[in-house]
């Protein structure tokens, strides 16, 4: 069975039965005519068989991934941001920032790609830009590169009012659980001002993987 | 020969009586009533406000009618208020601003029927224009509730299996008491539910308090049509919450 988790910027695939990891593939390098049997995210409609939800995926992925009655799972992708919170093992409240979270994880790579810089060698800083969204923080990045800041540490400021906006659309909790290629990003990881548990970018995949039909 | 008055929100009673003794012919301007681009709006009403009230400067714009009527009482908001300078000045009509206090309860049979909720809300929208009292009808077991006004874009109801019952002012509505906020803010709190406002609404921060002390909750809002975020997270919550969405029970 061929699972897919259709992101903006990369796509996640596993083939069930090969007993393969699932591998990642630059969105815009993907086969046109790629079909999977089972799917989620952009483009999961057109590019499968059957599709469901992003939220109900992240939920699922979420419930087989934790061992906990209550917690709060937030994915971060490159597009938009969503928040699934569990209270007693039941889905209690949710969060889809499809329009305000706009292109968060797409900047921040992009930006790195731009400056040349790596996420991994920079400290997070100790305050960070206030910032509505990807597009608009832009410029104060380049306000403060302007006012004599380095760029790493415009960027690290940018980074950093980030992962609050992040942690504030989820409820500001004391702990969470991160999905998401931003798990990757030690800059991100350390701006959000909590407990942070990385899962990494298969939540949804594995909230496929326990959607298929148990025979 | 029959006028057509124009209303906006939930006109008293006494005022639906008279029109409706009168043998005019009520148009409710609180809904899309002709295609047309709603930016059409944007030299009489900012863009960046309700819908509901953006289509009732866009209905008027278009519409042929003797005689406008909009609640501007506790029963509306006090975008009504100010939207009814607006059209006041935009009209060569009267234009009749009512502050409806009605406490007569008609009952919500509608809210707790079994009918799809895309025609409970037909219903209860097109029993604002009659005085009449409602017939009897079956109650049937819910699965999960919606809260809130009838949304611009009915298209999103249609998300909900049949068995969602209506809480919040469209209930209100139904029980031709618009402005009984304790009526308002009934919820149960043992149906998953969702909160819905219309985006720049005043009411969705009572949606949000509400949808925040309820057990299993989300808040939605969706300006003039519903955003597939905003599908996506209905579709999920019912899901997620065992309903299967526009549909029955899983």
């Amino acid at each position: 069975m061929l699972l897919a988790d259709f992101g903006t910027s990369y796509c996640k695939i596993v083939e069930t039965d090969s007993g393969e990891a699932p591998r990642i593939v630059a969105t815009r390098e993907l086969d046109r005519h790629f079909m999977a049997d089972l799917a989620t995210g952009h483009n999961a409609a057109r590019r499968s068989i059957r599709s469901i939800n992003e939220l109900t995926a992240l939920a699922r992925g979420g419930r087989q991934l934790v061992d906990r009655a209550d917690f709060l799972l937030l994915d971060c992708g490159s597009r938009d941001i969503k928040y699934v919170r569990f209270r007693n093992g039941e889905v209690a409240d949710m969060g889809w920032n499809a329009e305000c979270g706009a292109s968060m994880g797409f900047t921040i790579e992009l930006l790195a790609a731009y400056y040349h810089l790596d996420y991994a060698a920079i400290a997070a800083p100790a305050t960070g830009f206030s910032v509505t969204c990807g597009v608009l923080g832009m410029s104060h990045i380049f306000d403060a590169v302007v006012s004599g800041a380095s760029e790493t540490e415009a960027v690290a400021k940018f980074v950093r009012g980030i992962a609050l906006n992040a942690h504030r659309f989820c409820q500001e909790p004391d702990e969470l659980y991160l999905s998401g290629g931003l798990c990757a990003n030690p800059l991100f990881v350390a701006s959000l001002p909590c407990v942070v548990h990385p899962l990494g970018r298969f939540v949804l995949l594995e909230g496929l993987r326990a959607s298929l039909p148990t025979t | 020969m029959a006028r057509r008055i124009g209303i906006v929100g939930v006109p008293p009673l006494v005022v639906i009586e008279a029109i409706n003794r009168a043998g005019d012919l009520i148009v409710d301007l609180d809904e899309p009533q002709l295609r047309a681009p709603i930016d059409q709006t944007a030299a009489h009403i900012p863009r960046v406000y309700c819908a509901i009230l953006r289509t009732v400067v866009l209905n008027c714009l278009h519409l042929r009618l003797d005689e406008v009527v909009i609640d501007v009482g506790p029963g509306k908001c006090d975008g009504a208020l100010h939207v009814a300078e607006v059209v006041a000045d935009l009209l060569p009509i009267p234009v009749i601003r009512t502050r409806n206090q009605d406490s007569r309860p008609f009952g919500h049979p509608l809210c707790t029927s079994p009918l799809p909720l895309v025609e409970k809300f037909r219903r209860i929208t097109k029993g604002v224009q009659s005085a009449a009292p409602y017939g009897p009808m079956t109650v049937c077991p819910p699965t999960c509730g919606f809260w809130g006004v009838p949304p611009r874009d009915f298209s999103l109801l249609a998300l909900f299996p049949d068995t969602t019952h209506v809480f919040g002012w469209t209930r209100c509505m139904e029980n031709k008491t618009p402005a009984d906020l304790d009526l308002e803010r009934q919820v149960d709190p043992d149906l998953p539910t969702v909160f819905f406002s219309q985006s720049f609404c005043a009411k969705a921060a009572l949606a949000k308090h509400l949808a925040a002390k309820h057990p299993r909750a989300i808040a939605v809002d969706c300006d003039v049509a519903a955003s597939n975020s905003t599908r996506a997270k209905i579709e999920a919550f019912l899901e997620l919450s065992g309903i299967e969405p526009g549909g029955g029970t899983s």
